[in-house]
């Protein structure tokens, strides 16, 4: 299968969010599900000095076998954000015409919460990627789904949404997806399976 | 063969197993962590074959431990960050000297753009200073690739090798064809070679000999390079004016950069390549043919203009005028990691092509976001450390700005962010204590406190705490203990309990070292217990001479992994007046403003009680686990 547009160019995504939210996991199984159908990848990761709570970011570029690891400004087919201050940072990554899809949650820093700092409106977000000509998709955490009485993880409920609402659903099979899910989570299989179907499904 | 997706960092350690190393030691430090990290969780790759995998003291030890096995005829891996290079450098100067039997690789993470803090240095420069030879992989894949190609190009010359990667390799992760079986044994008989002139320093003849015979083992690597093909020089296929010469990551970035300039005008079949990946012996033979093929020449490079100031001496020294595009003219820079901005930045620069500044540069959105300083995690110990050195400080009548309190590498810097705002600098492993002195002899007239974590203090803290106890020098200093070196993701050290040291392994505790290096006044204090910290540090800015307080309690989110909970801390809504005081003392992440009460996230909260004695309102309940 080949990389969607430009079919020389790799496909490239842009992952940001706050350290703790699995943000890396979903790098993590679409790297292994673009593997699975023989398509080459990079993925990298930054985690930045906190274990939890500092801003994390990571960029997959898929279909192309020697490719530098950092995308170019302008150059991301889809950003996939899960906080939202945070998701400003990938903004200018974002390719005109590309999907910027948000999961809207909102993760205050103390000053913001003490009143020492602002926090962006969330319209501030939209016309930032308007403005830089990309679609934008907004998605309220309030729509999670719940398994088995909980709350289903929310990363991997984004991957299903994204699989269907983005382009990353010309470039990454579900099948495959599900198939990098069984292989990572040996435990909790069942519930990452129906997060990902329950994102997939998902009506917005 | 088997195709699985690798870090570069894994790639490294694989290729070092593939390749038969014996010997592997490091020491923590991102972006070069997981390379001993990844062998220490898959024991099953190495540990029956007899490999001895550690991780050392600091990076000198790590360093010293690999070069006697290779002395010894075996092969041998050490890894490190660069800063650690510069801990270790002292010995592989004179191992460089010497030269080694088995081979000895030396493989160094460089940080360009800075991921994880630490000074943008680039360590090419010491494969320079001591003309040892230094291959460096521009992809995952081509890392796996190359541990061998070192191996057998440092066994070939008798020479050390250091094999450099940068952040954005090391960090990589990317589908690897890896040989099977992972591990190939070689079947090396242990040499016991007595010979002063080669494995001692003590003399003028013996120095300079063996100066002369290491300047003769890079002679002896270039044609070896040669003969490997290490690095690739393509001709134009049809005749141009360009010349490319890159190396690491940069080189990943061209084939996407001259497809983009084609689009304003470029033709990519008009351009000639060198990809260098000896970066030391420099590949003379292959930038001739460069320099010879092209009118002018862009050199990507990150960090500092090395192979563009080598081919600028060798187009001297051929007597060739060339146009050479790089840092020197001003075109590049020598700060941050590169990407495909910087190919295209250099080819229009070269060729004057007009390709729209707006290509690079999208919208900074960033500047819209809020400001996240990162801070320690909920249940830190750490929390507790510095809220009684700043509760220590006022108690003894003293303003936050009076008192010097110097800070060290890890966990323990975060006390440089709000809300504490305690720790004033941080300069390298263990030199908060060393600094602190300083500012005693300088003659300040308030108290100098000292902080530090474990493992940093096993590292590079105990010569200048030695140092501050032979000239009784009046300073406090807190060894903030939380039994892991945390901040690179959680390897044991020295001090780790038992429980989580490799089997065999002794703890080596600082509650008994401190007191044995001479120390009077010593204290070992639970840092949860925030009122006896406070009294204790206050105690402390009053007495003369060395105090050493261990701040001792395990980091909490090791803890936390193993289900442990000291307690469980509740909000009274019916006490809690919003006041907030909670929050803006601690800055705890389990702490967050409510409608009508704070809140606490309970999946986040270990219950350590801190934010307790900020409470006028004995709002904060606290269960004891």
């Amino acid at each position: 299968m080949q990389a969607i547009g430009n079919p020389e160019y790799p496909y490239n995504i842009y992952l940001v969010g706050v350290g703790g939210q699995g943000i890396l996991t979903i790098g993590e199984i679409i790297s292994q599900a673009v593997n699975l159908q023989g398509l080459p990848v990079n993925f990298y990761p930054t985690k930045g000095m906190a274990q939890r709570g500092g801003f994390v970011k990571a960029q997959l570029r898929i279909g192309k076998d020697l490719v530098g690891p950092a995308i170019p400004e302008r150059g991301a087919h889809l950003v996939l954000a899960m906080e939202r201050s945070e998701s400003l940072k990938a903004v200018r990554y974002l390719k005109p015409g590309g999907d910027f899809l948000l999961w809207d949650y909102i993760w205050a820093p103390t000053a913001v919460m003490l009143g020492q700092a602002f926090y962006p409106e969330l319209d501030v977000v939209k016309e930032q990627v308007q403005t830089a000509q990309g679609k934008f998709i907004v998605v309220s955490p309030s729509l999670l789904a719940d398994f088995e009485g909980n709350p289903a993880p929310d990363n991997i409920f984004l991957l299903g949404i994204a699989l269907r609402r983005t382009s990353l659903g010309k470039v990454v099979t579900f099948s495959a997806a599900e198939e990098a899910l069984k292989n990572r989570f040996k435990r909790f299989t069942s519930r990452n399976l129906f997060a990902l179907k329950a994102g997939y499904n998902l009506e917005l | 063969m088997s195709k699985e997706i690798v870090t570069g960092n894994e790639a490294l350690a694989l290729g070092a197993l593939r390749a038969g190393a014996k010997v592997i030691t490091g020491y923590p430090g991102t972006p070069s962590s997981e390379a001993i990290g990844f062998l220490l969780s898959h024991p099953e790759l190495w540990k029956e074959k007899g490999v001895h995998v550690e991780w050392s003291t600091n990076e000198k030890v790590a360093f010293e431990i690999a070069a006697g096995a290779a002395w010894a005829g075996q092969r041998a891996l050490v890894t490190m960050k660069m800063s650690g290079l510069n801990v270790a450098f002292d010995s592989v100067i004179s191992i460089a000297y010497s030269g080694i039997n088995g081979g000895l690789v030396i493989y160094v993470a460089d940080d360009p753009g800075v991921s994880a803090g630490m000074a943008e240095q680039d360590t090419r420069g010491f494969a320079f200073m001591s003309d040892l030879p230094m291959l460096e992989a521009c992809s995952v894949k081509e890392a796996y690739l190359l541990v061998p190609k070192a191996f057998e190009l440092s066994e070939k010359t008798k020479s050390p090798v250091f094999l450099r990667l940068t952040t954005a390799v090391s960090q990589s992760h990317a589908p690897v064809e890896l040989e099977l079986p992972y591990y190939l044994p070689l079947e090396r008989e242990i040499l016991l070679e007595r010979d002063i002139q080669r494995y001692t320093k003590a003399g003028a003849l013996i120095c300079m000999a063996q100066h002369r015979d290491l300047i003769q083992r890079l002679e002896k690597s270039k044609e070896l390079i040669r003969e490997m093909k290490l690095n690739e020089f393509s001709l134009s296929k049809k005749k141009g004016q360009l010349g490319i010469l890159a190396s690491g990551v940069s080189y990943s970035y061209l084939e996407e950069g001259l497809l983009l300039a084609s689009q304003f005008g470029l033709d990519p079949e008009e351009v000639s390549i060198l990809k260098v990946v000896s970066v030391n012996p420099f590949p003379e033979e292959e930038a001739k043919l460069l320099l010879e093929n092209s009118e002018l020449i862009l050199v990507l490079e990150e960090l500092e203009p090395y192979m563009e100031k080598n081919l600028i001496l060798l187009a001297r020294k051929l007597g060739l005028r060339r146009r050479i595009v790089g840092k020197l003219d001003g075109t590049l820079e020598r700060i941050g990691d590169y990407s495909v901005r910087e190919v295209l930045l250099g080819i229009s620069a070269a060729l004057g092509l007009k390709i729209p500044p707006e290509l690079f540069y999208g919208i900074q959105a960033e500047k819209l976001a809020a400001p996240r300083p990162i801070t320690v995690c909920a249940g830190c110990p750490h929390r507790g450390t510095f809220m009684a050195i700043n509760n220590g400080i006022r108690k003894a009548g003293f303003k936050k700005d009076q008192v010097m309190v110097t800070g060290d590498i890890g966990c323990t810097i975060l006390g440089m962010n709000p809300p504490f705002n305690t720790v004033w600098n941080e300069v390298s492993m263990g030199a908060s204590i060393g600094i602190a002195q300083g500012y005693v002899h300088a003659g300040i007239n308030s108290p100098v406190i000292a902080t530090i974590g474990d493992s940093t203090f096993f590292h590079a803290g105990i010569p200048p705490l030695i140092n501050a106890i032979q000239y009784q020098v009046p300073l406090t200093l807190i060894v903030m203990d939380n039994g892991w070196t945390a901040m690179t993701g959680m390897q044991f050290n020295p001090g780790t309990s038992e429980k989580f040291l490799p089997q065999g392994s002794r703890r080596v505790d600082l509650e008994k070292l401190i007191p044995g290096l001479g120390v009077e006044n010593f204290w070992v204090v639970d840092p949860y217990d925030y009122r006896k910290m406070s009294e204790i540090i206050l105690k402390a800015l009053k007495l003369e001479g060395v105090k050493v307080i261990l701040a001792r309690r395990e980091c909490a989110i090791q803890a936390m992994r193993r289900g442990e909970r000291t307690g469980k801390v509740q909000v009274n809504p019916e006490k809690c007046t919003l006041c907030k005081s909670c929050l803006t003392i601690t800055g705890c992440p389990a702490l967050s403003i409510g409608e009508k009460a704070m809140e606490i996230d309970q999946t986040l909260c270990n219950g350590c009680g801190l934010c307790l004695f900020t409470c006028g309102y004995k709002a904060l309940e606290r269960e004891e686990a």
